[in-house]
């Protein structure tokens, strides 16, 4: 994905200004609070409309059909978000097959069974009759995951995952995470600068409307101190969670 | 077991519903062609029987689309105002005394056009509310049904003592005809929703869970929304100038189902459908055992079972 000179906004309000960067294989958005990484999520996803160009595959987004776009980029929201009471894990995990649907037909019994080996691979077979809202946090987000990896696009987007989770999902996610980072493209909105530190990708960071590239080297207390505006600082006393 | 008893004793209901009326039908006779008996049944009841189910399915459908679009389950046809621009239409059609319109029947399409109007106010004024503040919407639905009765009012007074009788009777609800003409108008209408809601099951289900997750698999929201909404004022418009305005259906039938099946939506289509058809027909089944002589109008029988029902529906869901 190569993105050069993007501009967001909202009506007349101008949320993102000329952003450029390239996704290789795996990129770390960084930000502060509302300074518009969601929305530049939404935009990589194609939900809104942009200024320059946003190009995937050699393809400007703009113009790829909403279906072969969706075959494309996939994106994991923070929560899951459902107003519908009786949708089970199997026919949301399904939903990632849509794009795949001929108009009209059912899920063919390849998407069926595409959905089962991804419920499998995730260790969350048994939950597959379990409606949506009986479900933890945790096993919500691995929901989320299965009907991304079920849409087998190479491009996933994680939008602040480790966010509603305690200590142990948290853990749990990464080394799904890691597992994930081996055959797709990912990238991964954050706050959490532990997690951002330790897969160590290339940084982007956002900050007034405007966004910085850091290929290298951006986990250290000088630059984050610098970027953030807050003190860092790297102790041996400081706990953190052990992803290995 | 439930379901079992549900709709056993509904198709019961469906096949005594003949022999419901002022006029007593003979076993005997009703295969003699060209006795009193067979033709009551074949001009009378039949059709009103076939007219109730197109109808009671139709807005039980209606009810279960709005519900899912609008994602409360108060936001029916009825409660914001569709209905009651249909009525308004269609009254204003009777007091002008049109009857056709490039063949059409202007009742119809003035009811059509009361629908469709309401639906296109409500979009308009939705964008001026935030995401949260769904329930505004209802508010604007109710505001809109008080203002539609206020100017079915001035039309009463406006109108001589006979027209106001014809439109007064009108929005009782009736579903009292001769012959197969709605019959066919009320089929058709139910047969497109259907198989537009059948068609589109899919995207239905997606857009019940979240608009996000519609548009990020490729789907136009706006688009099928609006195609949703236009086809549902086109059956509410039609139906209502048919048969007047009959209350409850599409807000207690979803209701129930959702109850007894627990489904996503896209599962629920056919049993609302069913549902609402056999409830309906029930309905006026009752009405016209209770009646001698006059009948009690339909939408008053619907209002009268539909009413407590709901409120125990609501209160038993606190527990």
């Amino acid at each position: 994905m190569i993105v050069s000179d993007l501009s967001l906004g909202y009506f007349e309000e101008s949320i993102l200004e000329d952003i450029s960067f390239k996704v290789q294989s795996h990129l770390c958005v960084l930000g502060d609070n509302g300074s518009g990484k969601s929305t530049l999520a939404r935009a990589l996803c194609g939900l809104l409309h942009y200024k320059g160009s946003i190009k995937i595959d050699n393809q400007e987004l703009a113009n790829i059909p909403s279906k072969e776009r969706a075959k494309l980029i996939s994106y994991i929201p923070s929560k899951m978000e459902s107003f519908e009471q009786f949708t089970t894990v199997e026919d949301f995990v399904l939903l990632g097959r849509y794009p795949y649907k001929e108009s009209f037909k059912d899920y063919t019994k390849e998407d069926k069974e595409l959905v089962a080996r991804t419920l499998q691979e995730l260790g969350i077979s048994e939950l597959n009759r379990h409606t949506l809202h009986e479900l933890s946090s945790g096993q919500q987000q691995l929901t989320l995951i299965a009907q991304a990896l079920s849409g087998e696009s190479k491009l996933l987007i994680f939008d602040e995952p480790t966010a509603n989770l305690d200590p142990k999902n948290t853990a749990l996610f990464v080394q799904e995470f890691k597992k994930l980072r081996q055959n797709y493209q990912t990238i991964l909105i954050t706050h959490d600068i532990q997690l951002a530190s330790y897969f160590n990708d290339p940084v982007l960071f956002i900050q007034d409307a405007k966004a910085e590239l850091f290929e290298t080297d951006f986990f250290n207390t000088q630059k984050l101190t610098q970027a953030y505006g807050i003190n860092f600082k790297k102790e041996d006393t400081l706990i953190g969670i052990s992803y290995e | 077991m439930s379901k079992l008893l549900l709709w056993t004793s509904l198709i019961l209901i469906t096949l005594l519903s003949p022999f419901a009326g002022t006029v007593i039908l003979d076993y005997n006779s009703l295969f003699e062609s060209g006795s009193l008996s067979q033709r009551i049944f074949l001009e009378l009841r039949l059709p009103r029987i076939l007219l109730a189910f197109a109808v009671g399915g139709t807005l039980a459908l209606a009810g279960l689309l709005f519900q899912t679009l609008f994602r409360n389950s108060l936001m029916t046809p009825f409660t914001l105002g569709v209905s009651g621009g249909a009525v308004l239409g269609a009254g204003v059609a009777i007091k002008l005394g049109l009857t056709l319109i490039l063949g059409i029947s202007a009742v119809s399409l003035f009811g059509f056009m009361g629908a469709l109007f309401t639906v296109i106010l409500l979009i308009l004024l939705s964008r001026y509310l935030k995401r949260a503040e769904q329930e505004s919407l209802l508010l604007l639905g109710i505001a809109l049904s008080f203002f539609y009765t206020s100017a079915l009012m001035v039309i009463f007074y406006l109108s001589s003592f006979t027209e106001t009788a014809t439109i007064m009777r009108f929005t009782m609800g009736s579903l009292s005809i001769v012959g197969y003409e709605s019959v066919i108008i009320s089929s058709a209408i139910a047969l497109v929703l259907l198989g537009v809601l059948w068609l589109k099951r899919f995207e239905l289900q997606i857009l019940a869970i979240s608009d996000e997750q519609a548009s990020l698999k490729g789907i136009n929201t706006t688009r099928l929304s609006y195609l949703f909404l236009i086809i549902t004022s086109l059956a509410i418009g039609i139906i209502v100038s048919l048969t007047g305005p009959i209350g409850f259906i599409g807000l207690i039938i979803p209701h129930m189902i959702r109850r007894i099946y627990k489904r996503s939506v896209s599962k629920l289509i056919f049993p609302v459908f069913l549902l609402g058809g056999f409830f309906l027909l029930a309905c006026d089944t009752l009405a016209r055992y209770l009646s001698s002589g006059s009948e009690i109008p339909i939408g008053v029988i619907t209002a009268l079972i539909g009413g407590p029902f709901f409120i125990y529906l609501i209160i038993s869901k606190q527990k």
